[in-house]
């Protein structure tokens, strides 16, 4: 799987100094606007606060997946972030949250190779083993190297 | 047994995949045979046959939203469940339909 395509070393934080959820949306947002992959913060945000209403994004072992399928989004990319802080996400498995990956997805985007490689990425995190590797990585490279099976 | 199914979430991005993940892994560590169909942004991948479906036990329709194709199902077995279902506990999805069918 291709990564590169969708991800780059400078959307991956691991040492977040978010404390709530909403801070961590807004920093790994912010990573997405620095690379220029959405056009608009407040309206990319806007989106993805409209995905969390619909329900949880915390999908257990310590892990989120806020997305926004947005028209602000320029190329469909992830921003991943990991936090010193536990997060409440209102998870599945009611533990909190500390590996975070952003979805950004742009509305046109049907059968492309990005929304296959965002599967694919998903996909990895039904597995625990993947989950608690994350956790655990200890550099960008790391994290890239997990999604990839290296 | 011999499970099939269909994942399908709202948005068709990321609890799809991760649902139909959690329950392969999860059927297979309980020595069942599994296919699963996601129905996605992408559009449908992993068809199940009309083989598939036929021996199948159970049908598991881990879906948010209305799934296409489920007159393929006409006289089987069908469990409805949300995707957060699947992907929080799979096991005791999977469990429970054994006990419940006695297989």
């Amino acid at each position: 799987m291709d990564l590169s395509k969708v991800i780059r070393s400078e959307t991956i934080k691991l040492d977040m100094e978010a404390t709530t959820k909403e801070e961590v949306v807004e920093e790994l947002t912010d990573l997405l606007f620095q690379v220029n992959a959405i056009s608009s913060r407040e309206n990319f945000l806007k989106d993805v606060f409209y995905r969390e209403s619909i329900g949880t994004t915390g999908i257990g072992n310590g892990i989120a997946i806020p997305h926004g399928k947005s028209k602000f989004v320029n190329k469909t990319s992830l921003a991943i972030g990991r936090t010193k802080a536990d997060i409440d996400w209102k998870s599945l498995d009611d533990q909190p949250v500390r590996f975070i990956i952003l979805f950004a997805v742009t509305e046109e985007d049907k059968n492309s190779t990005h929304i296959k490689i965002l599967a694919k990425v998903a996909s990895n995190l039904g597995d625990d083993d993947v989950c608690a590797k994350l956790l655990k990585a200890k550099s960008p490279e790391e994290i890239l190297d997990i999604f990839s099976g290296r | 047994m011999k499970i099939v199914g269909i994942a399908a979430c709202t948005s068709g991005i990321a609890h799809t995949y991760i649902a139909k993940e959690k329950l392969m892994k999860a059927a297979k560590e309980l020595g069942h045979e599994i296919h699963i169909e996601t129905q996605g942004t992408i559009g449908t991948e992993d068809e199940l046959t009309d083989l598939d479906i036929k021996n199948a036990d159970i049908v598991i329709v881990a879906a948010d939203i209305n799934v296409g194709g489920k007159e393929r199902f006409a006289g089987k077995k069908i469990l409805n469940i949300p995707t957060n279902i699947a992907i929080k506990s799979p096991k005791s999805i999977i469990k429970k339909i054994q006990a419940d069918l006695g297989l």
